[in-house]
């Protein structure tokens, strides 16, 4: 439960399973199947191409791409500017910087486990304002 | 006489001790199915690198003729819908692996000393696929495309400080036109490839230094 303060930089030629042929097959199991789906979806519901772009018609219910939906969310709810600059500005570097705190908060009996939970929870939230967002509830 | 090529590779290049190198390094026996997802964004990828090149011979960035262009690979070209969807399809997929790749690296603790920089790196890569599917959505120049931009850029300008400056960059001009899509073409088929390539070296150079993190 400690980090890894004495890890051998050939901790990988130890142990476990070779490469080749065990974990190789398994990797081409992966692939096939990820590519069967790919295919799938793309031969059985291929993307639409819908009207050409009109700047005086503005088509309802417009939304951002699926991964924005979650900010668009939050932006109805909090000042824009708030809601922005956590999204762009103070979110993505605190993700960044994070585990270099790890010596830090590892030190506490619960540190990992509290922020685990709190992880754990925004993921879940971000989730739910994003379903909230295509459902197009204000 | 093949065997004089691999002699005359090995010779020079040491090609015999490399293979063997990959083919024997051992994986962990705690890896499991959980462990796929990286790999998989990166086989996503290479699917986009192949469907992009070939979705780039025939598409024309422009006002007029980005749309018009689609639509000629779509009815005109072999395959030409199945390319394209794959594309759009393995783009959103990335995404979602990418995200499921970062919590699953996140709840093992993988991030913890001494590989935050392969964190670093990870994230960054997560924030380009991001960029890649931002800057693809314009291209093909329909309704969805124009009006999921503009509200993106939007959002883009209201950032406080910066808004400004990284709406006229995004933009081009006071409002979506031939130089934003050149703009965005020239990020998502130039730029964004180039420096994801890079951080992708780097993030599998740091995986093989320092091997799959242990368990909690």
């Amino acid at each position: 439960m400690s980090p890894e303060t004495s890890h051998s930089h050939d901790e990988h030629d130890q142990g476990g399973v070779p490469f080749l042929p065990d974990h190789f097959v398994k990797e081409v199991a992966v692939i096939a199947l990820v590519m069967g789906i790919l295919i799938f979806l793309a031969t059985l519901m291929p993307s639409p191409m819908g009207l050409p772009a009109d700047p005086l018609k503005t088509p309802l219910g417009i939304k951002p791409e699926w991964y924005f939906l979650s900010v668009y969310q939050i932006l109805k709810y909090v000042p824009k500017t708030i809601g922005i600059a956590w999204s762009f500005l103070i979110f993505p570097p605190i993700l960044i910087i994070f585990p270099f705190f790890y010596r830090f908060y590892a030190r506490f009996k619960y540190g990992r486990l509290i922020l685990h939970t709190v992880v754990a929870i925004g993921v879940f939230l971000a989730v739910f304002l994003a379903a909230l967002a295509y459902l197009g509830f204000e | 006489m093949s065997l004089g090529v691999v002699d005359f590779l090995d010779e020079r290049l040491d090609v015999r001790r490399i293979s063997r190198e990959f083919a024997e390094h051992k994986v962990p026996d705690h890896v499991n199915w959980l462990y796929c997802f990286g790999g998989i964004t990166f086989l996503c990828f290479l699917i986009q690198a192949a469907t992009g090149v070939l979705l780039a011979f025939y598409y024309r960035p422009g006002s007029d003729t980005a749309y018009t262009s689609v639509l000629h690979i779509m009815d005109d070209m072999p395959y030409g819908v199945v390319i394209r969807s794959l594309h759009a399809w393995t783009a959103n997929i990335m995404i979602i692996m990418v995200i499921v790749h970062m919590l699953r690296v996140f709840f093992h603790g993988a991030y913890r000393p001494p590989r935050e920089l392969n964190w670093v790196t990870g994230v960054l890569l997560f924030f380009m696929t991001v960029t890649f599917g931002f800057s693809g959505y314009l291209l093909p120049m329909n309704q969805l495309s124009y009006w999921a931009t503009k509200v993106g850029t939007e959002i883009a300008g209201a950032m406080p400080f910066v808004g400004g400056y990284l709406q006229d960059f995004l933009l081009a001009g006071s409002k979506i036109g031939d130089a934003t899509l050149t703009r965005f073409y020239t990020i998502h088929v130039i730029i964004l490839p180039i420096v994801l390539s890079m951080f992708l070296a780097a993030h599998f150079y740091m995986i093989r230094k320092q091997g799959i993190a242990d368990p909690l």
